[in-house]
């Protein structure tokens, strides 16, 4: 019970980040399918810092994790200027300029991270080895019956991103910045007669997209996986669109899509060790969650409603 | 300092191939209500798009109260109290109708001194009270998808009182509303003017001007006409002025000339999604030569029934003959090919596809066939040449000729290339819905001569349209719905318009 919740909160949380990160761009008005490639740059800039950062503070330094967390957001969202520039300095198709996104993080890091390592171990291997981050459990309520488990062995991160999504939903219908980036992308129109500014608008909601995903990537590379190496791009950001879709843009549905993700992945799981079949059975299974969600995306999509003008290119001439 | 609030100077502004504007000079008054007059495309929004920041002029200056202003954004229009209200309103729908006046300059309060939010509960607050002092009813809490354009529309103004705009801009806002709306937003336009408030009122209505505006200035292709005090001139010059040439408000009709009858509908009743009758058991034939007007108030299924016959949606029962031949279950490209044309009342949703160029809408229902394309390839030659004769002969005006964006012209010439496109068809039924919707005198009065003319060459007409005094000034039958059913069907000249009222009204019957 206890395995059941503590990978199915690690499983979800990442996605929950990087959905959140989508909720942002798209609900500014930018069709954002390069989750995935966002992800994958931000967990490469994290453990490279890590890497790098270990030369100085040693293997187990606390700080290393706080360390690859803001280096992850901060790879991130340097990555996804390139997405903000295509999509709103260039008004080039969004789908397009994500796409681009995805293949050029892929390359890109798998590139230097070979030469990186070649230069630091000699060795052109296509992996960096950063562990996986000390982990905690919270005293009183990791006693609760069935539910305790959600408290223990629980990574930094996990904290660290609840925190976070609670300050995005914050900033995202409670302030200025909020009202302003979801009217761009239901009518920019209205935001420009309003005195906004819909370009800047755009742009920052991309580039906290990008940071959150970065953290969401780091997440899986320094608690879940252990290492980072092409096999991050294994179709995370492709599953937080498709959480967020169901989420209907909202933060709070949201995260019960990528927490039902989550569990149902971690129960399934369980379920065929526990029935102990051969591996490349199991991998056939795992997709039910997957399956499901799909039947209920067919149900459930007629009452979800995108933000209006997500995709559409602003020009402020047009009548 | 000058008597002007605002004053325009030698004002030029080109677009490509077109000169929208071409050295305006016109001073406004502080507290007048002052109207532009012009056909569509005469430049109107243009003009007061430069005052309202959103584009710069070529030449010319600005002068705000007397001083020399460079308006490059709303935002510094915003900041000298100059506020607009769009021809097409820029509000989010999802958004309550409070969150859309604040947007742009949103209200800030802090929790606990230092986590900021944006406090709509007092901007709901300072919305009721600016709602109450000028009359402009709304409830600052409703979802703006929610309420009628009316509202909408008064969501608009609200907004430019919020930012305490002194000189309001109105481009043509009472395109959208019903004559009782009208009435009550030209009450509200006098009431702020007698607040002290500088109203500027874009329009192509000559009854709207003359009822509330002190001057009227008139705008022709691009150049200003004239300016005149309203109270010294009649509606026929101001027309006249505005088209350039005389205008004749009611068309001279030739004595009718009936040949066989065209069109059949037999039973015809129509359900629409929610599985509701809204056309029931309707009967009726067109004769050659005969304009068969279709009278009725909006939404008593008088569109259905010429979506019906255009093959747009599938009727419920009944059979729809033309020349004989039963059409009902017909594709709509075969309905057109037997001989039916059909100008929709949703001209740019159904009538063109704005963002093609002219000739391609002029040729989109023959472009698969000669001169438009041999062998299944399409011969541009054959699509220009079209193109430039129908648009000599129908008098429509585009920036770049045959290759405009349909987008980029004005609703009166889109709708001039409608009917250029299916007279040219030279189909024996002619539908139109609407045809003169939205707008002004000029195109109007070109309309309607077409419409005698077809009926002259010996075609059928059905004619469908809200206005009361086109459709008594075109039909020879008249058939007037009400709720799906026509109440009555007589010659034209057996009814007088308060009768049509009356039918129209359910109220006799
Ligand atoms: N953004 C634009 N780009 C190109 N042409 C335009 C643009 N805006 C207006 N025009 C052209 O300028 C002319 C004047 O347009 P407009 O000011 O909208 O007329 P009005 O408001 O009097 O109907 C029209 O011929 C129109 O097609
Ligand atoms: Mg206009």
């Amino acid at each position: 019970m206890d395995t059941i919740m503590i990978d199915g909160l690690s499983f979800a949380l990442p996605l929950f980040i990087m959905a959140i990160g989508g909720i942002y761009s798209e609900r500014s008005g930018i069709v954002m399918l390069a989750l995935e490639g966002l992800q994958g740059f931000g967990a490469f800039v994290g453990a490279m810092t890590v890497i790098l950062s270990r030369f100085y503070l040693g293997n187990s330094s606390p700080y290393l994790i706080y360390i690859a967390m803001v280096a992850g957001m901060i790879g991130g969202s340097l990555f996804s200027i390139i997405h903000a520039l295509l999509c709103v300095k260039f008004k080039a198709r969004q789908v397009i300029s994500g796409v681009v996104v995805n293949t050029l993080a892929v390359a890109l890091t798998t590139f230097l991270t070979s030469v990186i390592n070649g230069i630091i171990t000699g060795e052109a291997s296509n992996k960096f080895q950063i562990g996986v981050s000390s982990r905690f459990t919270v005293p009183v309520l990791s006693e609760i019956p069935i539910f305790g488990g959600l408290f223990k062995n629980m990574y930094p991160f996990e904290i660290v991103i609840l925190v976070i999504a609670l300050y995005c939903w914050y900033l995202l219908y409670k302030t200025k910045f909020g009202l302003r980036l979801r009217a761009c992308g239901e009518n920019p129109h209205s935001l420009d007669a309003a005195g906004g500014d819909v370009g800047k608008t755009q742009f920052i909601a991309i580039m906290i997209c990008g940071a959150l995903s970065g953290l969401g990537g780091i997440f899986i590379a320094y608690s879940v996986s252990g290492i980072f190496s092409p096999t991050i791009y294994m179709g995370y950001g492709y599953l937080s669109i498709a959480a967020l879709i169901f989420g209907n843009w909202k933060i709070p549905r949201t995260f019960a899509v990528c927490l039902f993700f989550g569990f149902a992945r971690s129960v399934v799981y369980q379920l065929l060790l526990k029935l102990g079949m051969p591996s490349n059975y199991t991998d056939l299974f795992l997709i039910l969650p997957y399956v499901l969600t799909l039947l209920l995306l067919i149900f459930f999509s007629k009452h979800n409603h995108p933000p209006r003008a997500v995709g559409e290119i602003f020009d402020k001439s047009k009548r | 300092m000058s008597e002007y609030i605002v004053e325009m100077r030698h004002i030029t502004k080109r677009f490509p191939g077109i000169v929208a504007n071409d050295d305006i000079s016109i001073g406004i008054k502080k507290g007048e209500i002052f109207a532009f007059l012009g056909e569509n495309g005469a430049g109107k929004s243009t003009l007061m798009s430069m005052l309202f920041g959103m584009y710069e002029p070529d030449e010319g200056e600005i002068l705000v109260r007397g001083e020399k202003v460079k308006l490059s954004s709303s935002n510094e229009a915003a900041a000298l109290n100059i506020g607009m209200v769009h021809q097409h309103f820029k509000l989010v729908d999802n958004y309550t109708i409070a969150e859309n006046i604040i947007l742009g300059i949103e209200p800030i309060k802090k929790i606990g001194g230092f986590i900021p939010y944006v406090d709509c509960k007092g901007a709901q607050e300072k919305i009721r009270e600016l709602s109450k002092a000028y009359g402009l009813e709304v409830d600052p809490c409703q979802i703006v998808e929610t309420v009628n354009v009316s509202i909408q529309q008064r969501v608009e103004i609200l907004k430019m009182l919020y930012r305490e705009a002194e000189i309001l801009i109105f481009d043509e806002p009472t395109a959208v509303l019903t004559p009782q709306e009208i009435q009550y937003l030209l009450d509200i336009m006098e009431e702020l003017r007698n607040k002290g408030k500088t109203i500027i009122l874009i329009t192509h209505k000559l009854e709207e001007i003359k009822r509330i505006a002190d001057r009227c200035a008139i705008l022709r292709r691009g150049k200003l006409v004239k300016v005149l005090n309203v109270n010294e001139t009649t509606t026929q010059e101001m027309a006249n002025l505005m088209v350039g040439r005389e205008v004749v408000f009611e068309q001279e009709k030739s004595p009718a000339n009936f040949g066989e009858v065209l069109l059949e509908v037999e039973d015809l009743t129509v359900r629409n999604e929610d599985k509701f009758d809204v056309v029931k058991n309707v009967n009726f034939s067109i004769r050659r030569g005969e304009i068969f007007a279709i009278a009725g108030v909006s939404g008593n299924g008088q569109i259905e029934i010429a979506d019906a016959i255009a093959g747009l949606i599938k009727p419920q029962k009944g059979a729809i003959k033309l020349k004989g031949k039963d059409i009902t279950d017909e594709s709509i490209r075969r309905r057109t090919e037997d001989g039916m044309s059909y100008i929709p009342e949703d001209r740019q949703r159904l009538g063109v596809i704005l963002d093609f160029s002219l000739e391609d809408n002029l040729a989109i229902k023959r472009y698969y066939r000669e001169p438009f394309s041999q062998k299944g390839i399409l011969k541009r030659e054959g699509f220009q040449k079209f193109a430039e004769e129908l648009i000599d002969r129908y008098d429509i005006r585009s920036g770049q000729g045959a290759k405009t964006t349909t987008r980029s012209m004005s609703g009166g010439n889109q709708q001039k290339a409608i009917v250029a496109r299916e007279i040219s068809l030279e189909s024996d039924l002619m539908i139109f819905v609407q045809p003169t919707r939205g707008l002004d005198i000029g195109a109007i009065e070109n309309i309607q001569k077409h419409i005698l003319r077809e009926r002259d060459k010996g075609k059928a007409v059905l004619l469908i349209s809200l206005e009361l005094d086109e459709v008594m000034s075109l039909a020879d039958t008249i058939g007037v719905i009400y709720n799906g059913e026509l109440q009555k069907i007589s010659p034209a000249e057996e009814l007088t318009t308060n009768q049509v009222g009356e039918y129209m009204m359910g109220v006799k019957s």
